[in-house]
């Protein structure tokens, strides 16, 4: 039987959603709306899931989750989401090296050399992009920064929310190489695509 | 009744969380953050505060030696009494209320509203540490300086202008005042611009990241509610302060009889 990385159940009045993300897999997961698309990636960020919901990663429930397991396990899951917004206040290299500087780890030396590395590989130079602050950044550069930074954090579970969702065609190529940055670091790391259904 | 219970509450929760998170001040976005507090509350406004301190010491020597047809003795006993132990800390703590109050609640009430809050729940940042302890001691440390400079400032600016109001030389005034001055005055000074840095900071992140709603209206009400409540609390402040430590309430018009 597949190990699963993720199994989510939320029943309401209007829909049922099911998602299983099988562990190392990429999954594209498409939800009826946008309330039950923030239900679903919030329960996976926080580890926790509200009443009507079932939520399971790596196999472990998150409903009966003590509070150290679940700090744990949301250590495990990342996403590159409006949910998870940089910090108007930080440029983007403070953005990306807020978690690592807050935690002690990685080294900062290290993230410096990882964002360099993934930012010259998606065609932005770096020490521009450091200084810049968000609101002086376009939405591109926004979720390039989100995605550095939580390479940093290395999850084992990338969620990208509506990735492509306001960029235009050119863009939409860019991140599609996150995948395979993602990849190339972490090679048995699972990766969920979740989006909305388009209505016809 | 319930709303301000709630509040005495989060208050003293907040105060609970910042001195056990002391230690954390060491961490570097921590320490970053406490440094930037100290430059925006302590550095950038000691520019525009000097005048204004050297300009209320002088107007109150001048009103009131003028009025109480004052000698050597008086005019020292009211820059010690009036200018250096309740104007000094009260003018720095109305600067403080002014410039950082106003900044750190619409700042704080920004980053809820905004969502980045809630960001930093998910990348495993405590808002404690990151938002309250570095604004809070911060603000503390940058007020205690504000005030050494009111009170520097606005009892030498006294001291010059005096003998031009008075008969006597800025000399006698001067060995008066350092014969006058007991450290209990530097002291209580001291801790009373901690408190009021203290109570400014953390009533300005209490309303912060409690905004009546998720909204960008909530943000001008949160500043008008924090500022309100923070020139409140200062006032309470510094008259049980007076009444515990001198016995005088109201700057020393009311005194306690035992």
């Amino acid at each position: 039987m597949t190990e699963l990385a993720v199994r989510y159940k939320r029943k309401t009045p209007r829909h049922e959603v099911q998602v299983s993300a099988p562990k190392g897999a990429v999954t594209h997961v498409h939800l009826p709306d946008e309330d039950a698309k923030a239900h679903f990636v919030t329960a996976l960020l926080k580890a926790r899931c509200e009443p009507g919901e079932e939520l399971e990663l790596f196999g472990q429930p998150a409903a009966t989750a003590a509070a150290g397991k679940r700090d744990k396990l949301r250590g495990r899951v990342g996403a590159v989401s409006p949910i998870v917004g940089l910090m108007s206040n930080l440029n983007a290299w403070e953005n990306i090296a807020l978690p690592a500087a807050y935690h002690g780890s990685p080294p900062i030396p290290e993230v410096a050399q990882l964002a360099a590395d993934v930012l010259t590989a998606l065609g932005a130079e770096p020490n521009y992009f450091f200084a810049r602050l968000p609101d002086e950044l376009g939405l591109l550069d926004r979720k390039i920064a989100a995605f550095v930074r939580l390479l940093v954090a290395a999850p084992e579970l990338l969620v990208f929310d509506a990735l492509e969702d306001g960029l235009s065609h050119g863009e939409c190529r860019q991140v599609a190489r996150f995948e395979a940055e993602y990849r190339a670091r972490h090679p048995g790391g699972t990766v969920v695509y979740v989006d909305t259904k388009e209505e016809s | 009744m319930l709303q301000a219970l709630r509040e005495i509450e989060g208050g003293i929760q907040l105060s609970l969380n910042v001195a056990a998170r002391l230690p954390r001040l060491r961490r570097a976005p921590i320490l970053d953050q406490f440094l930037r507090q100290i430059y925006f509350t302590g550095v950038t406004a000691a520019g525009g505060v000097i005048p204004r301190a050297c300009g209320l010491g002088v107007i109150i020597i001048a009103v009131m030696m003028d009025m109480l047809d004052a000698d050597v003795d008086l005019a020292v006993k009211i820059l010690l009494l009036m200018v250096f132990r309740e104007i000094g800390p009260l003018a720095a703590a109305l600067v403080v209320i002014l410039r950082t109050g106003t900044a750190v609640s619409a700042e704080v009430a920004m980053m809820r509203v905004t969502g980045q809050t809630r960001a930093l729940r998910y990348l495993g940042i405590d808002l404690y540490d990151y938002i309250v302890l570095p604004r809070v001691v911060g603000c503390m440390l940058a007020t205690l300086a504000l005030t050494f400079y009111v009170q520097f400032i606005a009892v030498a600016g006294g001291l010059v202008l005096s003998p031009y109001i008075i008969e006597a030389s800025f000399w006698e005034l001067t060995n008066r005042l350092f014969e006058l001055f007991r450290p209990v005055d530097f002291f209580y000074s001291t801790v009373k611009a901690l408190l009021f840095g203290f109570a400014i900071a953390a009533c300005c992140c209490w309303h912060g990241l409690n905004p009546p709603d998720l909204t960008n209206n909530a943000v001008p009400k949160v500043v008008t509610k924090a500022v309100t409540q923070s020139m409140m609390l200062v006032l309470l402040i510094n008259a049980v302060f007076a009444y515990v430590v001198f016995g005088i309430l109201f700057f020393g018009l009311v005194k306690a009889n035992a």
